[in-house]
This record gives structure tokens, sequence and C-alpha cells, in this order.
């Protein structure tokens, strides 16, 4: 079967006819296979998928997501995870085995505002994603920007195995943590370097589809191209 | 004073050469115009013109439902306001819902239902609302064309878009895309909505007075129009989206 | 999504370390207001009209006119009617049905800015005494929301009112008929201008955006007309002013509110 040659697509438009398979944003229509998305084709090994260019977050495990609390009752916390569903982040994760709503206050740890970044642990679609902050690198965030980009484009601002990010980070020596769910913190000492690296995350949000990225984001940072 | 069938008019809404009270002929749209991704707030937009129609829609979901009895735990469901300003029309219209614009919301919603793929979002909503401010005949058509593009910008999965224009007759004769001097004036107006790819009608409704072959015709030509008004939906979102920078 | 409202609290704590500097997160002053447009003429088939965006607040008005009878006591005047309404696709938190007490303020400041101005001389909107008078509506409608809507639906009332024009009328059988094709120009008097601004902690900024409200303490919105007198004012928010504070702010709001009359003037000329 041939690779086709990446076209863009709108919801209703035809891809393929013929036995392929139909994967991401894409959905069997008789013999054809058509997109439910506005995005970029990619055929390949006879199966078909849209890389989309807008839409939310929804959760799958293992995601690493920033989260805001926004409330909570007696056994856990209520997560605004930039989602339709939100996240839940029960108390034992953070007082441990012995946590006790009688002793133990869930205020006093996380309050409402508190930004965390956390895991997802259960992303079961019949209640809400479970999350947990205990692991490397998860817990409250205290300082640093929030940004807030369209979920859609965190794949292209990570790159092929990082090389995206890591571009960033050292061309601005800031620390940045993105959020599969599309918010990414930003930490930098140098008040410059925190502005480039916002401009070039910024930039990557806006031209997420455009085929020479990488040199712009390069350019913009001042790092020598090869 | 002319008779027209319909109400009695000073206005000729079809002279001897074939050309309507606008300057159209009688399979001729008038000009749509479509802008997607035009409000900061709403997870996706869309500002329409369709002749002197002006509407703005804007989509937000999938998103938690409140009160949650109305959820579904099986699907995500779709909620549609269809709703005009009160400066939008003639005289001033009290800006609490009438029954038009309920009637109207419903049908709307039942014809984007069958676009729009829920299944994957259960207990989510995904609102939409339509907001006319400046109204000229034929607006549902319009609104729904808006509300299409609105839910493709906003990401919500779809089977394929939804165009709406509506057919008519004026003068004894079936014409394309009802303005709103003929919709008062003229003998016939059939909104429809359609589906290009799929080739499905999922909005149709009827006011007036047509014979079986008139019907066939007024079907014909609307499903036209739809063709046509789906180009510019086309472009809106090739516009936002395949346009920006250097491209492949 | 009640959870919109909450502002996390990295940015709150921004807000509040660069308030320490003078400075905002926008990168304004604190007497600084956002990039203002009004464009009027929006809405053609209406009698007036203005879109006015405010940073990333948009309110859309539009002024119907029509004959009215007139209210028992005042058979002598026009009718003015202003009213403001949060659209739904304005923020995802803004709710459809009956309004809210924070929409019904929104409203009747709005209403209250225009009426008590005098904007409008509704001596002159009279067709026949104590029968029938020509009514006035402003209707405003929030299409998004980023914080001011006071602001943003006082100037696209005034712009709409400013830029409209009065269809003719005449009494025919005591029953008033419009005369197509005939206008006259409202009878104006003055612009009123509302400034509003939110006090954080000791410091008091201009034209708060939506993050900014969510932290203030208090707010108040001041109207001042064409001669810098001030007509209207709505003090709100969980917290208190201090008299100090209340003069300050009486001060900037004529200062800002005439820099703000400008660009009004500005965008409804050539039209009437």
């Amino acid at each position: 079967m041939n690779n086709e040659k990446k076209r863009h697509v709108i919801p209703g438009e035809t891809i393929v006819s013929g036995p392929y398979r139909a994967e991401q944003n894409t959905v069997m229509e008789g013999n054809k296979i058509i997109s439910t998305s506005i995005g970029l084709t990619d055929v390949h090994d006879g199966s078909v998928r849209v890389i989309p260019l807008t839409g939310g977050y929804y959760p799958k495990d293992d995601d690493l997501v920033i989260g805001k609390i926004t409330s909570h009752s007696a056994m856990s916390w209520e997560v605004n995870i930039n989602s339709c569903y939100s996240g839940m982040l029960p108390a034992t994760d953070v007082f441990g085995r012995d946590f006790s709503s009688h002793s133990d206050d869930l205020s006093s740890k996380l309050s409402k505002g508190d930004l965390i970044a956390a895991r997802i642990v259960n992303a079961d679609k019949t209640r809400d994603p479970l999350l947990t902050i205990s692991g490397r690198e998860l817990g409250k965030i205290d300082s640093g920007e929030l940004i807030n980009i369209s979920p859609s484009k965190v794949a292209r601002l990570i790159g092929k195995r990082g090389s995206m990010i890591q571009m960033i980070e050292s061309g601005s020596n800031a620390q940045i943590t993105i959020g599969q769910n599309g918010l990414i913190v930003v930490s930098c000492d140098d008040s410059d370097g925190l502005l480039k690296a916002i401009k070039a995350i910024e930039l990557v949000e806006e031209k997420a589809h455009v085929a020479n990225l990488t040199d712009q984001i390069s350019e913009m940072l001042g790092l020598k191209s090869d | 004073m002319i008779k027209m069938g319909g109400r009695d008019t000073d206005i000729v809404l079809l002279d001897e050469n074939g050309i309507r009270c606008d300057g159209r002929k009688i399979n001729e749209t008038r000009k749509v115009s479509i802008t997607a991704g035009v409000l900061k707030n709403a997870n996706g937009s869309a500002y329409i013109e369709f002749g002197e129609n002006k509407i703005l829609v804007g989509v937000y979901g999938p998103r938690d439902v409140h009160p949650k009895h109305l959820s579904d735990t099986d699907t995500g469901i779709l909620r549609c306001r269809y709703h005009m300003a009160p400066f939008s029309v003639g005289e001033r219209k009290n800006p609490a819902p009438s029954r038009r614009e309920i009637e109207i919301s419903k049908v709307i919603k039942e014809a984007l239902e069958p676009a729009v793929m829920l299944k994957q979002f259960p207990r989510t909503a995904v609102d939409v609302f339509m907001e006319v401010l400046q109204a000229d005949g034929g607006t549902r058509c319009a609104a729904l064309t808006g509300a299409s593009v609105a839910l493709a910008d906003a990401g919500i999965p779809m089977r394929d878009l939804v165009a709406g224009c509506a057919a008519g007759k004026a003068a004894d004769t079936v014409i394309l895309d009802v303005n709103n001097e003929e919709d008062q004036a003229g003998q016939a107006d059939l909104p429809i909505g359609y589906m290009p790819n799929l080739e499905k009608i999922t909005l149709l409704q009827l006011d007036g007075l047509l014979t079986p072959d008139e019907y066939k015709k007024c079907i014909e030509i609307g499903i036209d129009g739809c063709k046509q008004v789906y180009e510019i939906q086309k472009k809106a979102l090739q516009d936002k989206y395949f346009s920006k920078g250097d491209d492949d | 999504m009640g959870s919109s409202k909450i502002i996390d609290q990295l940015k709150k704590n921004q807000i509040l370390e660069l308030l320490k500097e003078g400075k905002r997160i926008d990168g304004r002053a604190l007497d600084e207001v956002r990039e203002l447009t009004i464009d009027v003429g929006v809405i053609p088939k209406a009698e007036g009209s203005a879109r006015v965006r405010l940073g990333d607040t948009e309110v859309v008005a539009g002024v119907k006119v029509q004959p009215e009878r007139p209210f028992p006591d005042t058979g002598d005047k026009g009718m003015l009617i202003c009213t403001a309404e949060i659209l739904p696709i304005a923020h995802p938190t803004a709710e459809t049905g009956p309004p809210q007490p924070n929409v019904v303020e929104l409203a009747r400041v709005t209403d209250r800015g225009i009426r008590e101005s005098g904007m409008l001389d509704m001596k002159q909107l009279v067709l026949e005494k104590d029968k029938s008078v020509i009514g006035v509506f402003c209707d405003n409608a929030v299409t998004d929301h980023d914080g001011n809507l006071f602001d943003a639906c006082s100037y696209a009332s005034t712009a709409a009112i400013n830029s409209c024009k009065i269809p003719k009328y005449e009494m025919q059988d005591e029953k008033p008929v419009k005369i197509e094709g005939e206008f006259t120009e409202p009878p104006l008097t003055t612009l009123p201008i509302s400034v509003t601004m939110a006090k954080i902690g000791d410091y008091i900024i201009v034209d708060p955006n939506f993050d900014e409200s969510s932290i203030m303490d208090a707010r108040i919105t001041i109207t001042t007309n064409s001669d810098g007198n001030v007509v209207a004012l709505q003090k709100g928010g969980h917290d208190g002013f201090t008299q100090d504070d209340l003069i300050k702010c009486a001060e900037i709001s004529v200062r800002v509110g005439s820099k703000i009359r400008e660009i009004l003037k500005q965008s409804s000329s050539g039209v009437n």
C-alpha cells in the first residue's frame, strides 16, 4: 500500500477508499475513510489517521498534566485539568495510607487555586480520571508562569524525542514543564529568558503546521543553525 | 398594488427579465461570508453574513453538565440555543426566548446531531449558541451553517458539516434563498439543512403551498444552494487553519 | 464550569507582585485603559449601533427607535430604556435563563449612566403629548468577556445613541405613521463616559481585566458627562474604599474619561 502525501482535511472529507484501517480522528463510511477533524492526514502501513489542529484535551493514562485545585471534599480534591472531565486527587495520595478525615485537613496541603503537576492514573470514562502527585517532578507548583496552549499543539511543542522543547530550554535557560493538557509552566531566573521561552512557545502554537517551524524557532532564540 | 400570490405587495418579486427584488436571478444565493474563530473565550466560533443576516455562533464543550440529571452516561449530549438580539429585527424584540426561537433551537439541534460524534464523551455536553445580530430572512439556515463551522473550529468530531439554504416560491416561480421580503410576500419558504459528503438532508421545514412538482424542484435547487454554501464553510476553515505562514 | 472563575495561585501572586512595582500583568500602567476600538453602524438595519472592543472584552449595542405610549406620569417625555445581557457565548460561566444579580446590576448601571446624564433631551421626543412618544431602546449584548463590562457597555451605548437616526413620524388618525426614508438627528446634550476602577490591596487600577477583577477587593464605576460632572456612581465588591480613595477615583474618572470621550467622538464622526 502506498504511503500518501500529507493533506489538509476538514470533517467529512474522504481521505482514502479501500482496505485501510481507520485510526484516530477518522471513521469508515461505506468503503471510504473520512476525516472527523480539521487536520493533517497521515497514511502509512495501511492505516489512516488525522493529526488534529484543534480540539480539547481528553485524559489518557500516564499523561502528565498541570491541574488547578478547584474544591475538595472530605476525601479528595477536585482538579481542573483543562478537560471536559475534572480530575480527582485522593487525599491518601498526599497524606498516605493512614489518612484520616478527622485529623488530616486537606486544605492544609492544597487549597483552591493551587497548581499541581500530576499524572493520570486511571482515565476510565465512567467516572472522573484519578490523579497522583507522588512521583518524580510531580507535586505542587510554587513558582513560574502558567501558559495555556491548544492541547493539539503539545506534541509539536515537545518535538521528535523532545527535540523542540530541549532547543527552547537551552536557548532561553528556562525550565519548562509541559502538561499534555495544554497547560505549561515556565520558570527562569532571568526575565529575558522567561520572555524568550514564552514567545517561542506561542510561536509553536501559532505555526504548528508550518514546515520550517524548527528553523524559525531556532532563529528567534538566536541559536546558530547547523 | 401587485398581487404576487401570498400577500399583496408593492414590491416586484420577479420582473419580466426573471430578476428578483434584490437583483438576483431565481437560482442565485445571496452573498455569504464566514469567518472561523472570532471569539476569545468560546472553544469554537464563527461569524456568518448571509445576505443581510449577521449571526455570531459560539461553541463550548465538551463540558460538564449541570444539573447532573440532564447528562447521559453513555454519550455526550448536544444543546443548541438560537436567539435573536432585541435590535436584530424591525420592531424591537423582547430579549426573553420566544416560542419561535425555542422551536428553531430544537430543529437546528436535530439537524446537527447526525453530524456530531459525541459517544466518546459520556456525561458531557456540547453547547452551541447562535446569536442573530441582524435578521433578513433565512436566519435558521444561516445559523445552522455558522454552527457547523463553529463546531469544527472547536474540534468536536464530526462526520460531515451541515450546510443550510432555503428554497421557496414567489410569483409562482421556484426560487433559491428566500430573503425577508420574499418570505413576507411570497408563496412558500422551504429551509433545508444538508450534509454534502454523506448526501443527507437533516433539516427540512415548509411554510406555504407547493405542488408535488414544485416541491421536487425546491429540494433540488435547495440542495444545490447548500452545496454552494458548503464551499464557503470549507473556505472559512481553510483560511483559519491552513494558510498561515509558509506552507507545504 | 465554576472552576473557570477560580484564578490560579501563580497568576494571583504575579498580579500582586507586579502591583508593588507599579506594573500590571499585561504591561499596563495602573491608570491605563486597554486598547479600545469603537465601530458604529455595525447593524445597519437598526436605527443605531456600535461595537466596542476593550482589550478582549467585546460588546455590541443596538438602538431601536419606535413609537410608544408614554408612561402615565411623563406624557411630555419620550421613553429611554437601556439593557445589557451577557450572551452565553461570552464566557464559559455565562448562563442562559433569567439574569443573575450581577447581570441585572450591569444593565441597571448602564441605564442609569445614560439616563441621569440627560444624554437625550427626552422632551424633544414627543409626537403627541400624553398619547404618543418616541421610545429609544438601547440593548447591549456582551459577546466576549474579559472584565470591565460596565465601561464596555457604557461606551457601546453612548456611541450607538450618539450615532443613531430618529425616524420621522406624522400622526394620522391619532396613530403615529413612519415616513419612510426621512430621519432626524437625535436631540443630544452630552456624552456620558464611565470609568471603572478596582482596588487591590492599597492600589487602584483602571479598567480591570477578568483576572484582576477576580482578585479585587472593591470596585467603583464613575460616569461623567462632557462638562466633567459626575452623573452616576456604583460601588461594588466585597471590601471598602477610603475617603481619599474616592476623591482620587473621581479625579481619575474625569481625566481618563475625557480621553475616551475623544476616541468615541472620532468613531462617530462622518456618520451623521
